[in-house]
């Protein structure tokens, strides 16, 4: 096999406006696991909000923007799951062009042996699998490999088969069961240092709700995890 | 009168209703849990499951893609067995010919195994307006029925009852006192529903499967009362959705075999009940008539396009018992007959995206239904599809539309998605007052915009 060195960073919306920082460390370990790591500046979005919510005129429109922006002769690595799922299952035939040859971070790091430093050395953490990367791409062992390689010892969650609530539009459409959901999903972290996810909207979600109760674990993007620990 | 019609707002308020319930929170917890755990150990001594499934869905949509043939076909073998068969095309329909059939009969009063056909056509209100009386023998369709409440979940209708309120609504029968311990439930329920058998003038069952090469209704039950209910009165009307034909009678041990396993867990449930027929000359129990009402309901209509896999549905409950959404909202915010996602898809199928057009946004598309699925309806892709019809059929709100509208042109370039970013920090401390971001701030802290987007980092 041999190793590409140059991948094309794709920031997701989230990522670009909310979390730019974990979007960063992805960076980070991309470059020292010894990737060139290139942005291409043309990118917005994957269309994922209007797709998921049935409006596919909306999707295309935005979804375009990717097509015409990222290369498929390099990887694209995505800092999200559940756009990862966007772009490999649903992008292509919303198009009707080819696939692309999109990676999930954690799955593209464990791929490629990623050097991860001792970040989270003596830390109790929990990880929590978004529902897209966990059931559409399959991904579980990877991110919870590259945490247990940062020196941290997890905890799993009472019910890892459960969402946290989200679900894009879902959130807001139904947002007296989305929190119920989130409380769940917090509640089942334990005394866990804090919950890990590899997801921008499980971050939000779960963010959102742990900063209004003002308890629970912290929730820290698996990139911020990996590049700097979660302290 | 039940209806699958479910008015856009009523799911969040009935939900809202159920999340302050202490007691339905714990039971719905309890209860999913535990059945799902039931079937996860249930399907683990399975060698080949993934195979299983491959094979219940390849015999189901056997039966759907030729579902015409296999009617006829069961029609006549089950003619022949001495069965009369109705075809009713819609809800009412099947009322009126389950209640002439009662009526003809002479009944006062009518024995009733658990059946979801019956309460999509709202049978009990139809006897009832004929003065017929019917009475529920499934334990958790008789305390539903003594509450005058609706099924919150198609396999264990009255899941979210706890143990003390099933005794208060028992000694309301006959105000003898019961410990709420389960075999003093069940044996009072017994001893008040026994003479009901030993009356009824008619029983009225659903059907699982129908046999077309054999024209026999397969039964399956765990408390025996579908058993008796079919054997015991003079007539026995089974009502039975069009698509639960199966082919062969070799297709059905794979059938069973999986609707036992993710329905409770068990490897074949306590009563497997093949009929054919009603009583034979010389036979010297069964009913003297049987009569077996085909139900169309908006069914057809699905048999060719992008649902029909909804079709193959066998109403196991797996989906409802994995699902996060029906967890925490209950069985009673998706409607009065179908709940969590397979009702979420079926409902709006069977009256018209129109009529339920919340059902296919109640859910966060996480996929555990599709996982659980043992016929492999990709439950979460339908809902995905039926939210895009939402939108092409023009259901979806003027404002939602125009939202998205908005919001694609906006970020269709990058140019856009800049002025379009930029501008909503400008105005992010109002996000909380109105629209979505109102409805997000009830509960959470909206999230803040970075200071620098990672593009201008760079």
């Amino acid at each position: 096999m041999s190793i590409p060195s140059r991948v094309q960073l794709f920031a997701t919306c989230l990522g670009d406006l909310i979390c730019p920082d974990a979007v960063a460390d992805a960076e980070t370990l991309l470059r020292d696991s010894g990737f060139d790591v290139e942005f291409p500046g043309g990118q917005v979005c994957c269309g994922q909000p209007a797709f998921n919510a049935g409006h596919h005129g909306a999707a295309r429109r935005v979804a375009r923007t990717f097509a015409a922006s990222f290369s498929r002769a390099a990887p694209v690595v995505v800092p999200s799951g559940s756009c990862a799922t966007m772009l490999t299952r649903y992008l292509p035939e919303l198009l009707g062009c080819e696939p692309f040859d999109v990676w999930e971070l954690s799955a593209f790091l464990d791929r490629h042996d990623a050097r991860v430093a001792a970040s989270n050395a003596g830390r109790t953490l929990a990880y929590h699998d978004s529902c897209h990367l966990l059931r559409e791409l399959g991904v579980s062992e990877q991110p919870r490999r590259l945490l247990e390689r940062s020196g941290a010892t997890l905890r799993p969650l009472e019910r890892p088969d459960l969402c946290c609530g989200f679900g894009g539009t879902f959130s807001v459409r139904q947002p007296e069961v989305s929190v119920a959901m989130a409380d769940d999903k917090l509640a089942s972290a334990g005394d866990a240092e804090a919950l890990v996810t590899a997801d921008p909207g499980c971050l939000l979600q779960l963010r959102g709700r742990r900063e209004r109760r003002g308890e629970g674990p912290r929730v820290v993007h698996l990139a911020t995890a990996l590049a700097r620990g979660v302290a | 009168m039940t209806d699958l019609a479910q008015p856009e707002r009523r799911f969040r308020e009935v939900a809202r209703g159920a999340l302050e319930r202490q007691g339905t929170q714990a039971a719905l917890a309890a209860a999913t849990g535990r059945l799902r755990e039931a079937r996860l150990s249930a399907w683990a001594d399975l060698p080949d499951a993934e195979a299983l499934r491959e094979q219940a869905h390849e015999v189901r949509m056997r039966a759907i893609d030729d579902l015409d043939r296999y009617l006829d076909e069961f029609e006549h073998a089950a003619v022949a067995a001495g069965a009369t068969v109705h075809r009713a095309a819609t809800a009412a329909e099947a009322r009126e010919l389950v209640v002439g059939i009662c009526r003809d009969a002479g009944a006062q009063l009518v024995a009733k195994s658990k059946s979801m056909a019956t309460e999509e056509i709202a049978l009990n209100d139809g006897l009832e307006q004929a003065g017929i009386r019917a009475v529920e023998t499934d334990l958790g369709e008789y305390i539903l029925q003594l509450a005058g409440e609706h099924p919150v979940h198609i396999i264990a209708p009255a899941i979210e009852k706890t143990a003390s309120q099933v005794a208060e609504l028992l000694r309301g029968v006959d105000g003898i006192d019961v410990r709420p311990e389960l075999e003093d439930l069940t044996a009072t329920a017994r001893r008040q529903l026994r003479q009901v058998f030993l009356d009824a003038d008619v029983g009225v069952t659903g059907v699982n499967f129908g046999i077309a090469e054999t024209g026999s209704i397969c039964l399956v039950t765990n408390e025996g009362n579908g058993r008796l209910v079919s054997s015991l009165p003079r007539v026995h009307v089974a009502l039975m959705g069009i698509e639960r034909v199966v082919p062969r009678l070799e297709d059905l041990p794979v059938l069973l075999k999986l609707l036992a396993r993710s329905g409770t867990g068990q490897r074949l449930t306590t009563y497997t009940t093949l009929i054919t027929g009603p009583r034979r000359p010389g036979e010297t129990d069964g009913p003297e008539q049987l009569h077996i009402v085909l139900l169309d309901n908006g069914r057809s209509g699905l048999r060719r396009g992008r649902y029909r896999e909804m079709l193959a549905c066998i109403r196991c409950g797996a989906c409802l018992n994995v699902c996060p959404v029906y967890r925490r909202a209950g069985g009673g915010a998706y409607g009065p007959v179908y709940s969590g996602p397979m009702g979420a898809v079926l409902a709006p199928l069977l009256v018209g995206l129109e009529r339920a057009p919340a059902l296919p946004h109640a859910s966060s598309l996480c996929g555990a239904c599709t996982d659980s699925c043992p016929v492999k309806i990709p439950l979460h892709e339908l809902l995905l599809d039926l939210r895009r019809d939402l939108v092409s059929e023009g259901v979806a709100s003027r404002a939602e539309r125009l939202g998205f509208w908005l919001w694609s042109w906006a970020w269709s370039s990058p140019r856009g998605y800049r002025a379009s970013t930029g501008l909503a920090r400008l105005g992010q401390r109002f996000g909380r007052l109105a629209g979505p971001g109102r409805a997000w701030s009830a509960g959470r802290e909206l999230p803040r915009l970075a200071p620098r987007r990672f593009r201008d980092r760079r």
